[in-house]
Order: structure tokens, then C-alpha cells, then sequence
């Protein structure tokens, strides 16, 4: 088992590494559509453009 | 602790207000140099009093309740009462400004008149008697220059200390009839009212506003009542009462200025008039426009400055996608894992997944961000206001308004912001219309796209990204036309009333910070959305079943023992390709899902199944195109058939046989491998093939995100489905009659195809002019 694990020790990190970022990444993505931020990566709550900047927030009109 | 004090930020559209907004709460709200940019009201704190809250109204002319705009600001001004009113004033337009003023002092609100521009107004030679306007408006006045940002915290301590202390009444009195008549209204409608907010509503009820009546539910008996009151003011005015207000109002301001406001060489034309004498006339409007947008193009997605050009972005992208995406982050990866003694399959799904995808997105930010500095620097200078004017002229005589410009304007960072700045337009049928063809426009998220195809495929050239710009908004007129010529969408265009605001130096401020919001967007999403896409597409077309093996097709491509020569022919013939060409990508999840369905775009030049992947990965995100590429092409150089440079056809030697050559190993690797492909499958002729997957991966359905603000703003199932309907069909007969006619210029002519493409175009130019109709009998009955 101590064998195995330190053979592939470096695959488990970056195994581990790659699950982190997809995590990382649904869950800020999630915490966005949450703050009613838009999924275009702009932040529609601040942009003065966006005429939903309040509605957004609010899941519409 | 101090009750918390809330100043609201009024006045006319492009007064300023969002640059002072920015300027006295540290905020870094979207500026832009045309009229309607803040719809909603925005909060901030004053950065020298945290207990102060600023709130940014839109942009109005006045307290009538016919736009959006203004329901918004008159319904928190009475409703919400604010302590003071900011009301900002362009002092270069005075007269039109106060008669805002003018409103904001019946509401029984103190008033601090912060008088904006008035840098201007002194290099123009002009002076305004601020102190003889002060005791002529009974309220306190500070000269400011929001842009420059001189005076503002003045006028911020002005507004406060009127909050505090202040009390403005309004010191302008109408004509006897109208005064006899308000002094009745208010006794007999508003007096159970703050006794501040009577002498507003009054003025209202005289005016008959609808929105006021139905608030104050008046009795049968009390509407006739005063009915009486109004309809004899009207008879000795001699005119409707809303008018006599409007007109009384424009005396009195007209009175005030006498003396007060001196205007150095009246009726001589100033800076901005002259420049807008060429800049907007009747015939060199558009190719001034044309010539602006091309140079933009130039310097932001031309030929590089190492080979000649002028295209900065280009240059830079160059070096990201060679240096950056592919030496480094792919191959420096790559050389990193290995040394590691990772996996192949984690190798391939750290370099070849995660970070050719990303990497190959990001390569082309450069480009970006220098287009957007260019953009973000005609808004600023006020150049792109003259576009909403000049386009209006266009629209009009089409049948469309100029207010479906906005979106579009909005809509060339994003097309979200750009579907939601729709709701400005108060015809239903031309604001559903707006909705459908304003992500037409090629938005930051399409920018690689072009820039991928102006740059792989066509050398850099400038004008393949211009014509996709000029492509955008000739589909939004013409499907403009069309859908007007259909009942759903006849009717006047609504008006549109625009001011265009002065020529300035750009600030360098609103640039940087407008450049960097879109060019974050851009690159958040890279960080997101394309990280995942790319490692499902990497599974996607890593993995497969090989010869009944399910497994990495790479490595199961590399046992004798599963691919057999027989299994080859069985996969060329699949996949409908020579047995010498056939890789293991083509035994993957990807290829057996996607070559079915890119049999839709063969009618189109790019019936492959790795273009039909990336166009339907687009819908994910639009940078997906590119992203999906980027992990698709993204293998070691191979032999390919040379091309002919000029002509874009294959190469064959003397005796028939096919020149292959060695495509370079360098950074520029994916972006070879695509248009290897392309030509490819469009039997020698990638560079139109490319052109019409380009055209039609612009004008189909956008993200998935912009159609929610389709489906948000529509508030309707079938009219979203009728948006993404039109759309995607839209799209799909103008990149067919691009390839099929354009087969007709380079080469290998469908029959079938260039007549489908024939009718195509027929009834497209049937329903751009064939004359316009209004239905002659009501549909329903009244």
C-alpha cells in the first residue's frame, strides 16, 4: 500500500490539484449566479451599461 | 450615531452625474459618453462620510412619468424622499437643464445645484452669474468639473449640510389662471399630504398625470371637481394644461437667464459644431465611420507590426499564443509533468486539456484589450454618440429607431448588458426586435473567433475582422427591414431623441477602467467556464472505444493488435476520409457525437465534425469556439498537402502526386493545424470556409447566458424560441450563401447547393424590398 502510494504520489497531488480548480471554479461560479452576478463574467451589479444591474440581482425585471 | 444622510444624484441624461457618482464614492460604475447609460439607481457611500449614502438616478429631462427612466427617479424621490437632491447641471446647457430644476424644487426637497462643465463654459468665453442665479433659484450652487473632479467635494458638503439644515421652496409662480387653479387642487385633493410634497402632487393633478391620479384614488365626484378648475385654465390659456406647465416653465427659465447667463459670439458655431459639420453630414458620415472602424480593426487585429502592419494587438497576440499559450503553459507544462513522472493521461489532461484550452483563449486578450481601448476611446471622446445619430438617420429610413443602437453599442463588450439596454425602448415590438438582433453585433467573447480566422486563415488581414464588425450590423438593418415588413413587428419606429454631447480629450480614467471591465470579463470567463469546457472536451475526444476497447484512443491507437488494417478502413470509411489520414481522434466519444450531427453544416463548407463541436461548444461561450480548437488541434506537427498561398488550392507535383510539407513547429502550431483542416474538408478552399463558419458562428444563437437575458428580457417561452429560431436560421442562410456563391469565384460549384443558395437570396432581397404595408383591417375586434 506505502509502495503504491509513494509510486504514484505525484499523480494523487495533481489528481487532487484538478478536482480543487473544478471546485473552485463551480463553486465561484455558483457564488456569482448567487450574487446575482452575470454569467458573462462581468459583474452586472456594477455595470453601469447594464440596465438589470438591479434586476439580476433579483433574477429578472 | 448620526442618522445615516441619503443625497440623491439628479439631473439630465450625459449631465455627468455617473463621473461624479465615481468621483465622490470611489465606486467605478460603467461611464459612458451617451445619453440613458444609468437606467437603474445605483448606491455608494461618500468616501469622506461613510454615513452618507449617494444615490445615482438615471439620466432625465423631467418628472414626467413617460419613460422608464423617469419612473424610476420620480417614484424614489417621492417615495423614498431622499434628505437632499444633488442635482447636477450642465452648465453648457443651461436652459434645457433647469427646467429639471425647476421640478426638483416643488418636491418639498432641499436642493444643492452642483453646475457641471463649468471649465467648459469659460474656454468658451461664456459667464453665468452664479451668484445672481443662486438668489434667483432659493437654492445654494457649486461650480464643479466632475471629469477633472474640481469642486465636487464641495458640492458634496453643500448637499449634506442641506440635508441637515436646508429647506428649499420654490420661488417660481405660474400665470394667474393656473395658480387659481392649483391653489383649489390642493385644497380640495392633497391636503391630507406632507404639507412639502402638496404643491408637487398639485402641479401633477393639474397635468392630469395618470400615475399621480391613480396614487391619490380621487372620488368620481373630486375627479369632476377639479376637472372644472383645469378645463377653465385651459379655456383662457387657450391650450392643453400639460403644455401650459411645459411653456410657463421655459418662460420663466428664459426670464432667469436674461442677465445671467452671457454667451460669448452667440450663434457662431463652437469646436464640437464644426467637427460634427463633417463628422455627422449627410454623405460622409458613413464612410468616416467605415474608414474609423477599419483603422480600429488595423491596429487591433490587422497585420501584425512585425510583418508590416500597424496591429499592435496583433503583435502581442502573436507572442502570447506562441510564447505564452503554447511555449510555455502547453509545453513548459508538458516538460514539467513528464519530469515529474506523471501519467500520460494527466500530462494530457493538465497540457493538452486545461491548458491549450485556457492558453488559447487567453492568447488572444492583446487583441482585446487594444480593441477595447480604441472603442472604449471613441465612447469617451463622444464620437460613438455620433454613430447613434448617424445610424438613426439610417434606421429611420428602414423603418427602425436609432434607440436600437444603444443595445448595440452596449452590446460590442457584451451581449447580455446589450440585451438588458433594450429596455430603454418603450415600443414593445421594436424593443423584442432590438432583443433578437442585438447580439448580432460581435461581442468580446466573439473577438477570437475573428481574430483566429483573420489570423490562421487569412494572414492577419484587416479587413476579415472590419467586415465582420460592418457583418453585424448589416444583419441587425436587414433583419430590422424584414421583420418590420411582417405583422408581428409593423409600425412606426419610436422616437429618438439624442443629445450629443461635446467632443472632450478622452479622460484616461473612464478608458483604462471600461477597457479593463471588458478585458476582465473576458479573461474571468477563460479562468471559469472555459477551464471546465476544456477538460470535458478533452475526455471527450481523448477517450473512445477502439476496435471494441474502451480506453485513451492514443495509446489504444498504438497496439498493433487493436488497430488493424481492416479496423482503418472501417474508420476512413466512418468518417469519410483516406485510410492515410484517419488519427485516433477520430475514435472518440467526440467524433462518433459530433460526425452525425456535422452533416448540418456541410451545406455550409464546414461539415466536420471538430468546426460542428466548437460551434456548439460556442453556445457554452462564445471564447469556447477558440478554446475547443485549442484542445481539438492542438497535437504534434504532421505532413500536410501544401496550399497554395494565393490561391488557397492543394498542391500536386508533376506526376499528379500530392506536395506534402512539414507544418512549422512552432508556436503558431494550433492555429496551422486548423487551417490544414479546413482546407482539408473543404476540399482546398479554408479560407471561405472559414469565412462562413466565421459569419455564421457571429450571427447564430449567442452563449447560453445571453439567451437567459433573451429569455428575462422577452418574459416570454415562445418569443425566446423565436429569437434563438430566428437567429441560428438567420445565420445559417447567409453563411450558405456565402459558401455556395462563393464556390462560384474560387472554385468546386454546387449545382444543388448554388441553387438552394439562389432561392435563398431571392427571397431574402423579395423581403427587403418588397413595399411596406400597414395592415389594412383591425385583426381584432373592438
Amino acid at each position: 500500500m506505502f509502495a503504491w502510494l509513494s509510486a504514484n504520489l505525484v499523480n494523487l497531488a495533481l489528481i487532487l490539484a484538478v478536482v480543487l480548480l473544478v471546485a473552485l471554479v463551480i463553486g465561484s461560479m455558483r457564488r456569482d449566479r448567487k450574487a446575482g452576478k452575470s454569467p458573462c463574467g462581468g459583474n452586472c451589479a456594477k455595470c453601469g451599461a447594464c440596465s438589470c444591474s438591479q434586476g439580476c440581482a433579483h433574477g429578472g425585471r | 450615531m448620526d442618522k445615516q444622510i441619503r443625497i440623491a444624484l439628479a439631473g439630465n441624461p450625459n449631465s455627468g452625474k455617473t463621473t461624479l457618482f465615481n468621483k465622490l464614492t470611489g465606486a467605478n460604475q460603467f461611464v459612458g459618453n451617451w445619453p440613458g447609460v444609468t437606467v437603474e439607481k445605483k448606491e455608494g457611500k461618500l468616501i469622506v462620510d461613510k454615513e452618507v449614502v449617494l444615490t445615482d438616478l438615471p439620466g432625465i429631462y423631467s418628472l414626467s412619468p413617460y419613460t422608464l427612466e423617469e419612473v424610476v427617479a420620480r417614484n424614489y424621490l417621492i417615495e423614498e424622499k431622499p434628505d437632499a437632491i444633488l442635482n447636477i447641471v450642465d452648465a453648457t446647457n443651461l436652459e434645457r437643464n433647469l427646467y429639471l430644476t425647476t421640478q426638483l424644487v416643488e418636491l418639498g426637497i432641499p436642493v444643492v445645484i452642483a453646475l457641471n462643465m463649468m471649465d467648459l463654459v469659460g474656454k468658451a468665453g461664456d459667464t453665468i452669474n452664479v451668484k445672481e442665479l443662486r438668489r434667483q433659484l432659493g437654492c445654494p450652487i457649486v461650480e464643479i468639473s466632475a471629469l477633472k473632479g474640481d469642486g465636487v467635494r464641495d458640492a458634496a458638503k453643500a448637499a449634506i449640510e442641506a440635508a441637515k439644515t436646508g429647506k428649499t421652496l420654490p420661488q417660481h409662480r405660474f400665470s394667474g389662471p393656473v395658480e387659481h387653479a392649483l391653489a383649489h387642487i390642493e385644497e380640495v385633493t392633497v391636503h391630507n399630504l406632507p404639507e412639502e410634497q402638496q404643491r408637487w402632487y398639485a402641479i401633477k393633478v393639474f397635468e392630469r398625470d395618470e400615475k399621480v391620479l391613480e396614487k391619490l384614488q380621487l372620488s368620481a365626484e373630486t375627479k369632476a371637481h377639479i376637472e372644472q378648475d383645469i378645463a377653465a385654465a385651459e379655456k383662457e390659456m387657450d391650450d392643453d394644461a400639460e403644455s401650459i406647465i411645459t411653456n410657463e416653465r421655459y418662460v420663466y427659465i428664459g426670464q432667469l437667464l436674461k442677465g445671467i447667463y452671457k454667451k460669448k459670439g452667440k450663434g457662431q458655431l463652437s469646436a464640437s459644431d464644426k467637427i460634427d459639420k463633417i463628422v455627422t453630414n449627410r454623405f460622409l458620415a458613413l464612410p468616416i465611420f467605415a474608414a474609423v472602424m477599419f483603422l480600429v480593426y488595423a491596429l487591433s487585429m490587422g497585420t501584425s507590426i512585425a510583418d508590416g502592419g500597424i496591429a499592435l494587438g496583433t503583435f502581442l497576440t502573436d507572442w502570447a499564443n506562441d510564447v505564452l499559450g503554447e511555449a510555455w503553459l502547453t509545453e513548459g507544462s508538458r516538460a514539467i509533468l513528464e519530469g515529474w513522472g506523471a501519467a500520460p493521461w494527466l500530462v494530457g489532461l493538465i497540457s493538452d486539456g486545461i491548458f491549450a484550452g485556457v492558453g488559447a483563449v487567453l492568447g488572444f486578450v492583446p487583441q482585446m484589450l487594444v480593441l477595447f481601448l480604441m472603442l472604449c476611446l471613441l465612447e469617451d471622446c463622444g464620437y460613438m454618440a455620433r454613430i447613434a445619430f448617424i445610424m438613426d438617420r439610417i434606421f429611420r429610413r428602414f423603418g427602425l429607431s436609432g434607440k436600437s443602437f444603444i443595445p448595440m453599442l452596449v452590446g460590442t463588450g457584451c451581449g447580455i448588458p446589450g440585451v438588458m439596454a433594450s429596455r430603454t425602448i418603450e415600443n414593445e415590438r421594436d424593443r423584442r426586435m432590438t432583443i433578437m438582433t442585438t447580439t448580432f453585433i460581435p461581442c468580446g467573447a466573439k473577438m477570437p473567433i475573428i481574430g483566429l480566422i483573420a489570423g490562421a486563415l487569412f494572414g492577419g488581414s484587416t479587413w476579415v475582422a472590419t467586415s465582420a464588425y460592418f457583418i453585424g450590423i448589416a444583419a441587425i438593418v436587414i433583419s430590422g427591414i424584414m421583420l418590420k415588413k411582417t405583422k408581428m413587428f409593423a409600425g412606426d419606429p419610436a422616437p429618438f431623441v439624442m443629445e450629443l454631447p461635446a467632443y472632450h480629450v478622452p479622460a484616461w480614467g473612464n478608458v483604462l477602467r471600461g477597457t479593463w471591465e471588458r478585458g476582465w470579463s473576458f479573461i474571468k470567463r477563460a479562468g471559469t467556464v472555459i477551464v471546465l469546457s476544456s477538460i470535458i472536451i478533452w475526455f471527450l475526444s481523448g477517450f473512445g472505444t477502439v476496435n471494441g476497447r474502451f480506453g485513451m484512443v492514443d495509446e489504444l491507437y498504438g497496439d498493433e493488435t487493436v488497430v488493424t488494417d481492416e479496423y482503418v478502413a472501417v474508420v476512413a470509411e466512418r468518417m469519410g476520409i483516406p485510410e492515410d489520414e484517419v488519427e485516433p481522434m477520430d475514435d472518440s466519444i467526440l467524433a462518433h457525437v459530433a460526425q452525425p450531427v456535422s452533416v448540418i453544416f456541410k451545406p455550409l463548407g464546414f461539415g466536420d465534425w471538430k468546426p460542428a463541436v466548437a460551434t456548439v461548444t460556442g453556445l457554452v461561450a462564445k471564447e469556447d469556439v477558440v478554446g475547443t480548437f485549442g484542445v481539438l488541434y492542438n497535437f504534434d506537427a504532421r505532413a500536410e498537402q501544401a496550399v497554395d498561398e494565393e490561391t488557397g488550392e492543394l498542391l500536386f507535383d508533376e506526376d499528379g502526386e500530392p506536395v506534402m510539407e512539414e507544418l512549422e513547429e512552432n508556436g503558431d502550431q494550433i492555429w496551422a493545424n486548423v487551417a490544414a483542416d479546413f482546407n482539408d474538408f473543404s476540399g482546398g478552399h479554408g479560407k471561405l470556409a472559414a469565412y462562413s463558419f466565421m459569419i455564421f458562428n457571429l450571427l447564430c444563437a449567442p452563449c447560453f447566458a445571453a439567451i437567459g437575458a433573451i429569455k428575462r428580457e422577452m418574459n416570454s417561452r415562445k418569443w425566446t424560441w423565436f429569437a434563438i429560431a430566428y437567429q441560428c436560421g438567420f445565420a445559417y442562410v447567409i453563411a450558405l450563401i456565402v459558401w455556395q456563391l462563393g464556390r462560384l469565384f474560387v472554385g468546386g460549384m454546387n449545382v444543388v447547393g448554388l441553387i438552394a443558395a439562389l432561392i435563398l437570396l431571392a427571397l431574402l432581397c423579395w423581403q427587403l424590398f418588397k413595399p411596406y404595408r400597414e395592415a389594412q383591417k383591425l385583426a381584432v375586434q373592438v
